[in-house]
């Protein structure tokens, strides 16, 4: 792995971020792991209020939704999702 | 509607759990799929697997059909329980034994047997 996949997966991770941070802005806990380096195999953990009482079903849904663009554009070749319902 | 996302529903419908994944149960090519099978068979769950590789058109339309943009997909009684991640979670906690049961029956377990079936051929059965 060279130093360009480095530099090319932490673009991605922080793309990735920005999404999630405009998608919820309440977060308490809001993470993005390349999980390879290669910047298309991410670990995202998510913990919101909003969360709170939604079927695990729903909440992934809102995270997969923030991140619809690169899942479409081939940037996310695997992605891994935590869920948390944060306390009020 | 395209032949191939009717061929689809009718696997999502007919199935008891369908699981469309990458590879199959005797191949898998991911290692998302493969975390939701492991699931899946812990649970003790009769597990219909669709490969997604041979065709992206498989995807695209399962993707279109219930709003759901990664592999793998599992579901149970024709409702859509979530990808790898969920159904990890679900088995862990127990959850996913639960909605087994109230899908499909207490007697799930009974005769359960893992099958593939291709949506890129004429319907079966």
């Amino acid at each position: 792995m060279g130093a360009h996949d480095h530099y090319h997966g932490f673009v991605a991770a922080g793309r990735l971020e920005d999404l999630l941070r405009s998608a919820f802005p309440e977060a308490r806990e809001l993470t993005v792991e390349d999980r390879t380096g290669g910047g298309d195999h991410f670990q995202v953990t998510v913990a919101s209020t909003r969360f709170a009482g939604m079927p695990l079903l729903e909440q992934h849904r809102l995270v997969n939704e923030a991140l619809a663009e690169p899942l479409r554009d081939g940037t996310i070749h695997e992605l891994r999702i935590k869920t948390k319902e944060a306390q009020a | 509607m395209s032949e191939l996302s009717e061929r689809i529903k009718g696997v999502v419908e007919r199935e008891p759990v369908a699981l469309f994944m990458k590879g199959t149960p005797q191949f898998v090519m991911c290692g998302n799929s493969d975390r939701a099978l492991r699931a899946l068979r812990e649970a003790g769950a009769p597990v219909t697997a669709v490969d997604i590789l041979p065709d992206p058109a498989i995807r695209q339309e399962l993707s279109a059909a219930y709003g759901w943009p990664t592999i793998p997909q599992v579901f149970v009684g024709g409702e859509l329980v979530g990808g790898a991640d969920i159904v990890q979670e679900l088995a862990e906690s127990g959850e996913l034994a639960t909605i087994l049961e109230a899908r499909l029956g207490p007697g799930y377990r009974e005769g359960a047997e893992e099958r593939v079936v291709d949506v890129l051929a004429p319907a079966q059965r």
